[in-house]
């Protein structure tokens, strides 16, 4: 069973981040209560974003399983060009999905909105991925390509009421980044003491490394005439 | 030779694998962007990407409004008894204004050659043709007028070349994934998978490409062989068999070629001074932040060369294959 914010067998952790603390809160929160945002967001796919979907069109009956590792929830997108679903729920049967894309969600959104690259992502293991490596490829291809800007897209949809939702969301974004930099600092407050004990372990272990590689050295070129001898 | 200074100003030739990716690419200060249609006539057939015939027309005004040109790649050799898919997508490229084709099957060079004689030819990659009796029989039989080199030779060998082709111009790769088997010729994709870059225009295609999660870290699969097995803290690379890590006499190691990227960002002015016309960025497949990294700092690069300044030092590292650089063959210490 997959399950939200970070319970698929302890593999993943998700970063100390704002998004971190947002997720516990939503612990509580039930599901069902979160989806009338997902149905307006496949709304607005179909509407200005088409492409997407017909890209997919190859992969319609395929369920992949989008997993924000730090919220309590996990997405299931259907990207059937006649009816794309994208469902919220607290868990999933692994079963039910033919790939899983599994990442936190600020660099979830990042790649929807192109930002970031996502082969990079997936080399640096900030994305992992497992099942039907195509269907994630053409995914990512299609959202890609499709040049989303959320915010953009959703203010334009709401007609005269973008603009003092821009404004909003602006602010809002404002603190969410002044935010992250505070829990950045405590972050780094915390884990000093145990970085100054890593530090110094590193350097004892590469000084180690360099003796055995000066003995290795050693015993190669003490071996060579012991060899030519017997030659 | 000339001085980087003196040299004529080499184009900048980028990847767009969708309409998004090239806008970006154009944006960045590409000089081309090279693209391919949504089907196996490319080498870069993968899923969701590249462009129908109503985006590439699109694509193709917003290039040319904005002083840039789209080269449409038609590089992979036509299926027996199937030729007219390849034929259809020649004759579409040209319809819609492509500024150039990249071709690499001989006989649907000839079919442009005949068809479209006003048709700027270009020599893919995929044909390997990388000495002057090769590059001049396809100039002379067909008026290939540029040839996009193999990543296989030296920069002392590209300038010797481009001695013997001249006026055929010469394009070489500057920045991605590396290739390192013959291309166009190498037959691993299909050993282990049935599909070819070749004819099928993929190169261990992702349907064949599994990753698993393991307490130790990750296990990448091409149809059902391991190739590689990452630690937790260790950066990953895309299955391919010239770039797998083998087991041979108990010691496990990379045969042919470590996960890595192509960068020459450092060598562009000697590869001005060799005389190449254009600098190619590999990565169709790559999202549209790879392209607008990787385009914005070849363009500062080429700029700084042409001005009679150093190369800036531009950190692309977050964005390469298992987070690390080469310049291949260009600089072969260990011929």
């Amino acid at each position: 069973m997959i399950q939200g914010q970070g319970q698929t067998g302890g593999r993943t952790v998700p970063p100390f981040t704002p998004m971190l603390l947002v997720g516990l809160a939503l612990r509580s929160v039930r599901p069902s209560l979160l989806q009338p945002v997902f149905d307006a967001l496949m709304t607005l796919v179909r509407r200005r974003h088409p492409d997407i979907l017909d890209r997919m069109a190859p992969y319609a009956q395929a369920a992949v399983c989008i997993d924000p590792i730090d919220l309590p929830f996990v997405l299931v997108l259907e990207p059937d060009p006649a009816a794309p679903r994208l469902t919220v729920r607290r868990e999933i049967d692994p079963a039910e999905a033919v790939a899983t894309v599994r990442g936190p969600l600020e660099t979830l959104i990042a790649l929807a909105e192109g930002k970031v690259d996502g082969d990079a992502l997936f080399f640096s293991r900030q994305l992992v991925v497992e099942g039907d490596t195509e269907v994630v490829v053409a995914l990512r291809n299609a959202v890609d390509g499709a040049g989303i800007d959320l915010l953009e897209d959703f203010a334009t949809a709401l007609g005269p009421l973008g603009r003092p939702v821009r404004m909003v969301a602006g602010a809002a974004l404002g603190v969410f980044a002044r935010l992250r930099q505070d829990i950045e600092t405590v972050r780094q407050s915390l884990i000093a003491p145990a970085l100054q004990g890593t530090d110094a372990q590193s350097a004892r272990i590469a000084a180690l490394e360099a003796e055995i590689k000066a003995l290795r050295k050693q015993a190669k070129a003490q071996a060579k005439p012991a060899r030519s001898a017997h030659a | 030779m000339t001085s980087a200074s003196t040299a004529s100003r080499p184009e900048l030739v980028c990847p767009a694998g969708t309409p998004a990716a090239l806008r970006s690419a154009v944006d960045a200060g590409a000089d081309c962007v090279y693209v391919g249609f949504r089907d196996e006539t490319n080498a870069r057939n993968f899923p969701g990407l590249n462009f129908s015939r109503k985006e590439l027309d699109e694509a193709i005004g917003y290039a040319h409004g904005r002083g840039a040109k789209v080269l449409v790649a038609i590089n992979t050799f036509p299926r027996a008894g199937a030729a007219d898919l390849w034929h259809r997508a020649v004759d579409d490229a040209v319809g819609l204004g492509a500024d150039a084709l990249i071709l690499a099957d001989i006989g649907l060079i000839a079919y442009a050659a005949e068809r479209h004689p006003e048709a700027r030819l270009h020599l893919s990659v995929q044909a390997a043709a990388s000495n002057p009796a090769a590059i001049r029989f396809y100039a002379d039989r067909f008026g290939i007028r540029r040839v996009v080199l193999p990543r296989v030779l030296t920069v002392h060998e590209i300038a010797a070349l481009n001695q013997h082709i001249r006026p055929v111009e010469t394009e070489v790769f500057v920045f991605g994934g590396l290739c390192v088997m013959a291309e166009g010729r190498c037959a691993l994709s299909s050993y282990a998978t049935g599909q070819s870059p070749n004819v099928n225009g993929v190169c261990s295609p992702a349907a064949h490409v599994r990753y698993e999660e393991t307490a130790e870290g990750i296990t990448s699969k091409l149809g059902g062989f391991t190739i590689n097995r990452f630690g937790r803290a260790e950066p990953a690379g895309y299955p391919t068999l010239c770039k797998g890590r083998f087991v041979a006499q108990g010691k496990a190691s990379y045969l042919f070629e470590e996960p890595t990227s192509l960068n020459t960002l450092a060598m562009l002015p000697e590869l001005i001074e060799a005389g190449v016309t254009a600098f190619k960025i590999e990565g169709r497949q790559r999202g549209r932040a790879y392209v607008a990294a990787v385009v914005q700092a070849f363009r500062q690069g080429v700029d700084a060369v042409l001005a009679g300044r150093p190369v800036p030092d531009l950190d692309l590292d977050r964005i390469t294959e298992g987070g690390r650089q080469t310049t291949g063959a260009y600089e072969k210490t260990w011929r």
